[in-house]
């Protein structure tokens, strides 16, 4: 049976964790309630006490600076796909955006509870790690950072301890040159989850040459995984020299970290073929948004 | 009891936690024109205006709606008179059973808040939320022109 519980609105972070400090392991957070509410009614959670976030209007925003772009957990999947004319990795997100439920859905669901929902294969995911993005999360004891790569504990796990609250993510800007970014999915229909997916970002700076790359997977394992040999392999080359050949060959070394399991939505070995393929186009995408020819 | 604002009057639902949105306007307020069909927010039946943003019901804690302003298909016409909206969906026969139809309404009042002039193709997108398992969804995007059109003439009147 769906678990009875009470409601509490949370105005503030700080009222928030004292709310769950207050009622303990069965309070659980609201941000838009999207998967909340969905997980309850198919009683995957019972929770006793709803702490409802929504009106943390101090948490949702969007902003940008030189040093990089933050989202706050409480800016919705709709504000994100209306900030895409703010900047080109905002437009890259807002693309992902629209992969993602419904239009009316959108408004309710939040990048933060997106993120707290830990799904393997969350569409934003991928594209914060390969980004090399960070989450602040707060505490009564102050806010601690986290990289996106190490929030991810498992399904629906992350980083966020039971008296704590997911604050901000933090996407840095190169300090020389440019990043661009990719993500690509493979999915059954509309208004599905992706059976598999992958992201790339490729900064080059302005002397040429490829400063930095990240990749991430998705849906091949309980998290997100990135693979640095595979972006190493990447670095130090002049986008002038980069060929489709050896993208080809970046992806399939990144591809070696996966570890898919066969279920109902897809077969590993399809996975496993599919991840690769899935890097190599966010690869070539990125590239190509840098003006590379290949 | 929790006051909500309900197509513009305060009224008093249960302040149970355990509730979602659509079940209240339905059970609480017998504002059946809200539709729950697939209950996981994919079809959009349950769609509601929300501080005049469109929200699936279906996923949304009644609680949650507590201080907001919610706009249901019963809030839409003007006593006799059919909002602009509901008289295309009519012209055009933008359904065929009726059961999906609420719901894309009020996609339609948000979706043209925003882009009060769209195009076919920006039509589809903006509705992509409901779902019509009829299939009217060539009617249904010539209703949502029509309507542009209706409102259009109405704000220049």
């Amino acid at each position: 049976m769906k678990s009875a519980f009470t409601y509490e609105r949370a105005g503030s972070p700080a009222e928030a964790v004292a709310l769950l400090a207050k009622h303990g392991p069965d309070a659980m957070i609201w941000a838009g309630g999207t998967d909340m509410t969905l997980q309850w009614q198919q009683e995957k959670v019972s929770p006793t006490v709803c702490i409802d976030i929504r009106d943390i209007s101090e948490l949702d925003y969007i902003e940008i600076d030189n040093s990089g772009i933050r989202i706050g957990a409480m800016a919705s999947l709709a504000s994100l796909e209306r900030s895409a004319d703010r900047h080109h990795i905002l437009t890259m997100l807002s693309d992902i955006t629209k992969l993602m439920a419904t239009p009316q859905t959108r408004t309710l669901a939040t990048v933060g509870g997106n993120l707290c929902n830990a799904s393997p294969a969350a569409d934003l995911s991928p594209a914060f790690v390969a980004l090399d993005a960070t989450v602040k999360i707060f505490s009564a004891l102050g806010a601690r950072k986290v990289s996106m790569l190490d929030f991810f504990k498992g399904v629906n796990k992350t980083e966020v301890g039971p008296a704590e609250l997911l604050e901000e993510v933090f996407i840095p800007l190169p300090d020389d040159g440019d990043v661009q970014a990719s993500y690509k999915r493979i999915d059954r229909t509309v208004v599905d989850i992706a059976l598999v997916n992958g992201s790339a970002a490729v900064t080059v700076g302005s002397d040429g040459v490829i400063s930095k790359v990240g990749l991430g997977l998705g849906a091949v394992a309980p998290i997100i995984l990135n693979a640095p040999d595979a972006s190493a392999a990447l670095e130090g080359l002049k986008l002038s020299d980069v060929t489709r050949e050896k993208l080809a060959k970046v992806a399939a070394i990144a591809a070696k970290h996966a570890k898919p399991i066969t279920d109902v939505r897809a077969s590993a070995g399809y996975r496993q073929d599919m991840v690769e393929i899935m890097l190599r186009r966010s690869l070539e995408d990125s590239i190509s948004k840098h003006g590379g020819t290949l | 009891m929790t006051v909500l604002k309900v197509n513009g009057r305060p009224v008093e639902i249960s302040n149970r936690g355990d509730r979602t949105l659509a079940t209240a306007l339905r059970e609480d307020l017998g504002l059946i024109g809200v539709r729950v069909s697939c209950a996981e927010g994919e079809c959009g039946s349950c769609t509601v205006l929300v501080d005049n943003k469109p929200m699936t019901s279906c996923l949304m804690l009644a609680q949650q709606a507590k201080g907001k302003e919610i706009v249901t298909i019963e809030g839409m016409a003007n006593g006799d008179d059919l909002h602009p909206i509901q008289q295309a969906f009519i012209e055009e026969q933008g359904f065929q059973c009726g059961f999906c139809t609420p719901g894309l309404i009020l996609s339609t009042k948000a979706f043209l808040a925003e882009n009060p002039n769209p195009t076919a193709d920006e039509v589809s997108v903006g509705m992509s939320g409901n779902i019509c398992r009829c299939g009217a969804y060539p009617y249904i995007v010539k209703a949502v022109l029509k309507a542009a059109e209706l409102m259009d003439e109405t704000a220049t009147a």
